[in-house]
């Protein structure tokens, strides 16, 4: 699974691809203050990060990937 | 190159080429409805037709162009002699695109451009509200100078100040500006990948193109990101990169003075003494080009740095630092001015330093600069220059003579230009290469080649005849010569013909990896399916014929071969099962393997079948061995899957795969091992064109006996043979064979001649795995012949399998062994 959904965690895992972002949205739409744990995901599809950037999802722990760190800590963040 | 794309590649041609004709005839009947009917067919199957590979830009082109016809098609506009020239010169782009791809197996990035202007010219021929989208491209793009600096000024000014040390490293840097459409992701578009992935990045971006909608509200699947970018990759690399996704990217060369500007507007006001900035930057668009750019450049740089003097001398928040700053100023100025070689300025700014300096006011400084500076800056730039000393002035000058080369496609023109791509009627170019030909010329040729194989063997005969009947042994001698030359010509002819006809196993093969997956999924086991060797070519006729008995033995090996995951499990194999198809030329055969490593097949269990279906009697069940048993699943109406599925079991299949291969003159046998696997081998002949047949001799009449059916040929001694009940048989190389004459099978009454040493003529022949002996007068040679069937009333005769026509003019029989014996 590339999305693991823990009690109030969602957990990424190497690619989510577009198939992964209706789950992921109805999720936050239940769990407000849910955070995001990164630091295992290499890549989110599109689709996942625009809902990640719409619900403004805080972020528990960014991407070890510095390259992907890079691209989401602006888009991300500013959403908070 | 790929079989797939060899075939692409020549019915795209015979598409553009019909596709012209058809425009042709437009012109003279342009409300002809069949015909744009036809020409829309056409051009929509021709895309349907690129969009299986990746050739976007022709994809595009015809898009356009189908969209067109389209519209024509609904009379919604008009057919017009404007509208078929651009047609035409986008068949023409298409052509040459088929072109490239011919010789290159791809398409250059660069025609991206050419296809995106190919598009609009079409496009710009629709009514206004159909091109809406290029439409706002273009003032997109015209807006593009404008629009990128806010972007620029956004980045953290670390990541700017690294830009700018590439700019300086002399890089060039491209700002790409990627919105992809609201419905890419149903065209399996993932634009942030896309993004992540583009060659040279520097920097990169992603916000939304439009105000979030709530959560409650998101469709997940319309895309509403957008992507900035800084590269330092070539324009050709991002043309390229962004190849599928033209329409939604913007790429724009990056001038360092951007990201210089913006940095006046974000940093520490107190970091930029120094550091040149220009007020007004964004009129500055493209890079200049042409002998006054060094000149410019120069200009630019002055100018910048006065500007960023008067800028420091205007701050106003810490009154503590102006002291410092002003002398900071005072000092760049007079060293502008000794660098002018400007003593008179150098001095007055002196003189304006002091005073300001001791006031704590800078306003004498800055009124000096007012006044003063031009006279420097021009000095400065050099007297040849054509200086104007209104900064804004020059640039005006310098953005006209260059132009912004850097937009995209699209900007560029308008759709009345009428763009021409290079080719037109009248420039040759290489021909198609491919020829199609229908197989019934193919087949003529190949009766006429057999006909000349025979006729050049009534040859021999008539050398023969001068020799004997006319004593003319020089003439005899000649025409041998002048036969040996003919025939290696003919045989060349005939070798020649027959690779046209010559097909590769893959066009059979290709269809079994889905075949075996959707059975396999069906059954619910686990199948690998290797293919080995599908290049072996055999003759069209002979791999057609092919395809049915393969299918039904795939699926034999799949249903009663391959166990399920568990069995294999619990047997200690893997838990996948291996088919193999292989295909092999041996000699002049094609030998073609199916194994699979499943259960095998158990002799005991398909004995006890063939005997209770009455197929053997009850020596048969004794006498037979294990791989005879085994061979007869090939025997009708045997089954030994206990349970009827729709994909085998019915008593029909191997019988049908035996039927099948011997009509072609092949062979299947069988082996198998009990726990192990089946291995089952078709073997062919590479071409049914020619029959090599051996020739014997029966109470004075000639019979041809096909050479797949002979083993060997040997005289026996009339006391060796055996007289076993009714029937003869002798002892050969250790093993008992029955023999029959070949008479008593004809039903002709004359016994064998035995020739001078008392000893039998006998040709070995094998039938269905069996080993028979004829017994026949004589041997004669051995010939290849094209064999023609029996037709009308001899039809019906089954021990002939056909007949054929000899050199010498007369009618040779060809037996059907396995009718006979």
């Amino acid at each position: 699974m590339p999305i693991v959904f823990k009690r109030n965690r969602a957990v990424f895992q190497g690619g989510a691809g577009v198939e992964e972002a209706e789950g992921l949205l109805e999720w936050l739409q239940k769990r407000p203050t849910a955070k995001a744990d990164l630091s295992a995901c290499n890549h989110l599809h599109t689709a996942n990060l625009q809902v990640l950037m719409t619900a403004k999802t805080g972020i528990s722990s960014w991407p070890e990937d510095i390259e992907l760190r890079a691209w989401l800590e602006p888009a991300l963040k500013a959403g908070e | 190159m790929n079989p797939l794309l060899v075939q692409f590649l020549s019915e795209s041609r015979d598409f553009s080429q019909d596709i012209g004709q058809k425009l042709l005839q437009m012109e003279d009947a342009p409300s002809d409805q069949g015909l744009i009917n036809e020409l829309f067919r056409l051009v929509h199957t021709l895309k349907g037709n690129s969009g299986l590979f990746t050739f976007p830009e022709m994809t595009r082109v015809l898009h356009a162009g189908e969209d067109l016809l389209g519209m024509v098609r609904d009379g919604r506009i008009a057919y017009s002699r404007e509208l078929a020239d651009r047609l035409l010169n986008a068949i023409d782009f298409v052509m040459e695109l088929c072109a490239d791809i011919e010789s290159t197996e791809r398409i250059d990035a660069s025609r991206a451009k050419d296809a995106a202007r190919m598009t609009e010219s079409l496009r710009g021929l629709m009514p206004a509200v159909e091109c809406e989208a290029p439409a706002s491209a273009r003032i997109n793009a015209a807006a593009a100078t404008a629009e990128e600096m806010p972007t620029l000024a956004e980045l953290p000014g670390a990541t700017r100040e690294e830009l700018l040390r590439h700019c300086r490293a002399g890089e060039a840097l491209n700002w790409i500006s990627y919105a992809p459409v609201h419905d890419c992701f149903f065209q399996g578009d993932d634009p942030f990948f896309c993004a992540r992935q583009t060659p040279g990045l520097l920097w990169g971006g992603a916000r939304p193109s439009e105000a979030l909608p709530s959560l409650a509200e998101l469709d997940t699947y319309r895309c509403v990101l957008e992507f900035h970018l800084v590269t330092s990759a070539s324009r050709e690399e991002l043309d390229e990169h962004f190849r599928y996704v033209t329409e939604q990217v913007r790429i724009v060369a990056v001038n360092p003075q951007w990201l210089e500007l913006t940095e006046s507007n974000h940093a520490d006001p107190h970091c930029i003494a120094g550091r040149s900035v220009i007020a007004n930057a964004p009129a500055q668009t493209a890079p200049s080009s042409g002998a006054g750019e060094a000149w410019r450049e120069r200009t630019a740089a002055i100018n910048a740095i006065f500007a960023a003097q008067q800028q420091i001398l205007m701050l106003d928040d810490h009154p503590d630092w102006r002291a410092g700053r002003i002398r900071a100023v005072g000092a760049v100025l007079v060293n502008l001015a000794r660098s002018a070689g400007d003593q008179v300025a150098a001095s007055e700014i002196q003189a304006a330093l002091t005073e300001c300096l001791s006031t704590g006011r800078n306003s004498l400084l800055l009124l000096w600069l007012e006044t003063s500076k031009a006279h420097l800056i021009a000095s400065l730039s050099g007297a040849s220059a054509p200086l104007s000393t209104n900064p804004a002035a020059t640039r005006s000058n310098g953005s006209e003579e260059a132009p912004p080369a850097s937009e995209v496609g699209p900007a560029q023109s308008t759709p009345g230009d009428g763009i021409k791509f290079g080719r037109r009627a009248e420039d040759s170019s290489a021909g198609p290469r491919n020829l199609k030909v229908d197989q019934a010329k193919i087949d003529r040729l190949m009766n006429l080649i057999g006909e000349l194989v025979v006729s050049k063997n009534a040859l021999p005969y008539l050398a023969q005849r001068a020799e004997t009947q006319f004593g003319v042994r020089e003439l005899s001698r000649e025409i041998k010569g002048e036969y040996s030359v003919i025939n290696r010509i003919a045989d060349e002819m005939q070798d020649a013909i027959m690779q046209v006809r010559m097909m590769t196993v893959s066009s059979i093969f290709q269809r079994f990896p889905r075949l075996v997956r959707d059975i396999s999924r069906k059954l619910g086991k686990e199948v690998q399916l290797v293919l080995e060797d599908e290049q072996t070519e055999a003759d069209k006729n002979i791999i057609e014929s092919l395809a049915d008995p393969l299918i039904h033995i795939v699926r034999n090996s799949l249903d009663h071969g391959l166990e399920t995951p568990e069995i294999r499990r619990a047997r200690g194999k893997p838990e996948t099962g291996t088919l193999t198809i292989r295909a092999a030329q041996q000699a002049d055969r094609v030998v073609i393997e199916i194994i699979d490593d499943g259960k095998g097949i158990d002799p005991a269990v398909i004995k006890q079948k063939a005997y209770e279906k009455g197929l053997i009697d009850e020596s048969t069940l004794e006498r037979i061995d294990d791989r005879e048993a085994i061979n007869l699943i090939f025997a009708a109406g045997l089954s030994t899957a206990a349970v009827i599925s729709d994909l085998s079991g019915r008593g029909v299949g191997m019988d049908v795969v035996r039927s099948a291969v011997e009509k072609i003159n092949g062979t299947v046998v069988i082996h198998s091992e009990l726990g192990m696997g089946t291995t089952i081998r078709i073997s062919l002949p590479l071409s049914m064109a020619v029959t090599q047949v051996m020739i014997v001799e029966s109470d004075g009449q000639l019979f041809g006996i096909p050479m797949d059916n002979v083993v060997e040929t040997v005289r026996v001694p009339k006391r060796e043979l055996r007289k076993i009940k009714q029937s003869l048989a002798a002892v050969l190389r250790g093993r008992i064979v029955p023999l029959k004459s070949l008479n008593t099978m004809l039903g002709i009454s004359a016994t064998p001649l035995a020739n001078s040493d008392d000893e039998l003529a006998v040709l070995l022949v094998q039938a269905g795995g069996e080993i028979l002996g004829l017994l026949v007068d004589g041997f004669r040679e051995t010939i290849g012949l094209i064999q023609k069937p029996l037709s009308g009333f001899l039809s019906g005769l089954s021990a002939y399998s056909g007949s054929a026509l000899m050199g010498d003019g007369s009618v040779l029989m060809i037996l059907n062994i396995r009718e006979i014996v």
